[in-house]
């Protein structure tokens, strides 16, 4: 035993020393430095507080961006997944078209995010984009919608970037599905449940864990959205597609206020374990089944 | 045993992730190696080498200009006849980032961590990031004792970059003079010329429209580039207070008679006068707009003249459409560009001098000449020849250094003038202008609001 827990050590230390140098020593510096005015050619000071409170009272830019990543955040583990769940139970009853459905859904996954920044605004491209060409041809009336930098328009263009994408969510859920025992299936089935009964009543309260932790997931995510924002409206117009991983980014290579982009940065990590602790309570996800 | 075997392979397979993890670390960089023209190196390059015995000193340097930019040919060029004059000497190691903004970001990053190349491009606030963290060196004592590169350099571009106390922390190795073009055919079919007064310019642009045309080639995204030259122009022409205002550098408000006016002519020019496609557009969207004739008029500079003969980007015989022409209110944007900074304060005396060296060429005479032939990008002074011959080749450019000496306004670009947290607001604000959702009094507030934030 004495002897098993030196290779323990050996083991574990690698990824020790990777996360104390990457992730924990970056954490310490985060937290630390929110709490001064750190710019570039200037003297290190601190300045308490004044971070925290200049971006919840003075910064209205924040207070959207940080709007706008809740709105987002609650689209995601909503909609999102119940798009994903629903697919899953759909593929599961096995028809002729399942594995080519499963296919395709999940092919906006594999595609990588700027890419799928650039497939968007071509598609979108209020002069040449497919979208206005096709809806041009429908109505026979000429079509310049600007989907992206419309004020109206922004912002449910940009959530329509990932939210109907559950391709993931799917997989799980269907990896889920496929370790209930087909003798659940067959005792529903023999006292005459519905396919339909038996996925509200059966399937769905047995995929909770799992289900949980897409919501997890599909939140968190939301959290990092940065690279497709970026390459169709850099957080525009104004402040309406402005997130707080966007915020953050502005904040530090626009205006190089290092300290105040930690200030955000920790609110930014706060939401999430927030968010965390909310969907793991929700879902009952610490408790035994 | 075969357990013990087996943990053993375990753990370098843990070891070899970790080093792998971080390897990714390291900075990848692309090296310019092909020959040179054999010239001869100066005396000071030569005592650098005899300090440095066999091994060549590695001086790293950064460009943008690489691709399908206008200056990618002239860059490849400059760079290699470089390392073929120090070969053995003095060894460039470029760092390629594909986009203005990519470069932007990217040396914003280095800057912060005092980790800026040797020499690089000073635009967009770098140079200020440079000097803000000691990382740049002023250039006036070198200038001052280097009578031949002083030469080609010049006065103007030394004092235009030259700081309030006496200090010059970058070189340009350019002269803008910034017009705008316009397709004479449009013109002609519209029965139009090109504008005098910014009132007969925006009857123009009615006029063009009426007659079918889109009148101009505007972007609202990256820097907005076309569309704040016609800002500038337009500020810069109005009055004596606009002409002042745009030769300030960083101005301590944008909330003036003349901005707002202008921001008010902008929102017009953008609603009506323009593409579908400009809200958002970067500048390959208002350049291919222009050179595929789908427009009738694009502010930008000189260096974009050979892309009007070049078949990829431009419709066939278009060099012979373009006109060139000054702003309204015979306005030019004449300046120089920020241009390279040396970035060596921390270095060894040997490494300083070495990538002064490369500074020196990058600004010199040759530099300015290869960039002149091959990217149309006028040079410094008039100590740089420019033959009757390339101006008979290359009308365009001829007649935007004779339309230099007809401009009764000069002044510089935003880009030139203002912090760059103003232009991203630009970028951000621009659409709302344009669908009316801001005024023009709210735009330049918003400027404002950034500018004193940038302070």
């Amino acid at each position: 035993m004495k002897n098993n827990r030196k290779w323990i050590v050996l083991f574990l230390l690698p990824g020790i020393l990777l996360f104390a140098f990457i992730f924990l020593a970056t954490l310490v510096i985060l937290f630390g430095s929110s709490f001064t005015d750190w710019t570039i050619g200037k003297e290190l000071s601190f300045v308490g507080l004044k971070n925290y409170i200049n971006i919840f009272t003075e910064d209205a830019g924040f207070i959207t961006a940080i709007k706008n990543t809740f709105i987002w955040i609650l689209l995601q583990s909503t909609i999102h997944v119940v798009i994903g769940v629903t697919v899953a139970l759909m593929l599961s009853r096995k028809r002729w078209y399942s594995n080519a459905v499963r296919t395709i859904f999940f092919i906006p996954n594999v595609i990588s995010s700027a890419a799928l920044g650039m497939l968007f605004l071509c598609t979108m491209n209020p002069q040449y984009g497919l979208l206005n060409q096709l809806i041009s041809k429908i109505t026979g009336e000429p079509c310049t919608t600007n989907w992206f930098l419309g004020s109206n328009s922004a912002f449910w263009t940009v959530t329509m970037t990932w939210l109907p994408y559950a391709g993931l969510v799917t997989i799980l859920v269907m990896a889920e599905m496929s370790s209930i025992s087909e003798d659940v299936y067959e005792a529903a089935k023999i006292d005459g449940a519905t396919p339909l009964q038996t996925d509200f009543h059966i399937v769905l309260p047995l995929m909770r864990n799992i289900i949980g932790t897409c919501v997890v997931l599909a939140a968190t995510s939301m959290l990092q959205k940065l690279d497709i924002i970026m390459m169709t409206t850099s957080g525009g117009p104004g402040n309406k597609t402005m997130n707080l991983p966007m915020y953050v980014y502005e904040t530090v290579f626009t205006y190089k206020k290092f300290g105040k982009a930690n200030a955000e940065g920790i609110v930014l990590i706060a939401v999430g374990i927030v968010c965390l602790k909310v969907i793991r309570k929700a879902f009952k996800m610490d408790e035994e089944d | 045993m075969k357990r013990r075997v087996s943990k053993l392979i375990a753990l370098a397979l843990a070891v070899t992730t970790t080093a792998v993890f971080a390897g990714c670390g390291s900075t990848a960089s692309t090296e310019v190696k092909d020959e040179a023209p054999a010239t001869e190196a100066t005396a000071e390059t030569e005592e650098v080498a005899a300090d440095t015995a066999s091994e060549p000193i590695e001086i790293s340097y950064a460009t943008f200009m690489v691709g399908t930019h206008a200056s990618a040919a002239a860059e490849t060029e400059v760079i290699e006849a470089f390392n073929k004059q120090y070969e053995g000497k003095i060894k460039v190691v470029v760092e390629e980032l594909p986009t203005d903004d990519a470069f932007v970001e990217k040396m914003e990053v280095l800057a912060s961590s005092k980790s800026l190349p040797d020499v690089l491009i000073g635009k967009n606030g770098i140079r200020e990031l440079a000097i803000a963290n000691g990382q740049a060196v002023d250039l006036k004592p070198y200038l001052d004792e280097d009578a031949e590169w002083m030469k080609y350099v010049g006065e103007g571009a030394m004092n235009y970059n030259m700081t309030d106390d006496g200090k010059v922390y970058s070189i340009s190795n350019q002269r803008q003079n910034v017009g705008y073009f316009y397709n004479k055919e449009m013109f002609e079919a519209a029965g139009i010329e090109p504008a005098k007064t910014w009132d007969e310019f925006m009857t123009n642009c009615q006029t063009l429209k009426d007659a079918g045309f889109t009148p101009l080639a505007l972007m609202t995204g990256e820097n907005a580039w076309t569309t704040n030259l016609w800002l500038a122009a337009m500020v810069g022409t109005a009055n004596d207070d606009g002409n002042k205002f745009m030769n300030t550098s960083y101005p301590d408000t944008y909330n003036t008679p003349e901005f707002i006016d202008a921001l008010g002519k902008i929102q017009v020019m953008l609603k009506d006068y323009t593409t579908a496609d400009a809200i958002g557009a970067i500048y390959s969207n208002a350049a291919n707009n222009f050179e595929q004739g789908q427009v009738a008029m694009i502010a930008n500079g000189p260096w974009m003249c050979p892309d009007f003969s070049d078949e990829t980007k431009s419709v066939a015989g278009f060099a012979d459409k373009v006109g060139v022409a000054l702003y309204p209110n015979d306005g030019l944007i004449s300046q120089f560009e920020v241009g390279y900074i040396l970035c060596t304060a921390d270095k060894s005396e040997a490494e300083q001098q070495a990538a002064l060296e490369f500074l020196k060429f990058k600004t010199g005479a040759y530099a300015q000449g290869v960039f002149l032939e091959k990217a149309g990008v006028l040079p410094l002074t008039d100590n740089v020849e420019i033959t009757d011959e390339y101006k008979a080749a290359n009308p365009l450019i001829a007649k935007t250094i004779e339309l230099a000496g007809q401009a009764k306004y000069t002044f510089g670009t935003l880009d030139n003038n203002a912090y760059p947290a103003v232009i991203e607001e630009f970028a951000k604000w621009y659409p709302s202008l344009a669908y009316d959702e801001i005024t023009a009094e709210d735009l330049a507030s918003y400027l404002s609001a950034a500018n004193d934030a940038s302070k």
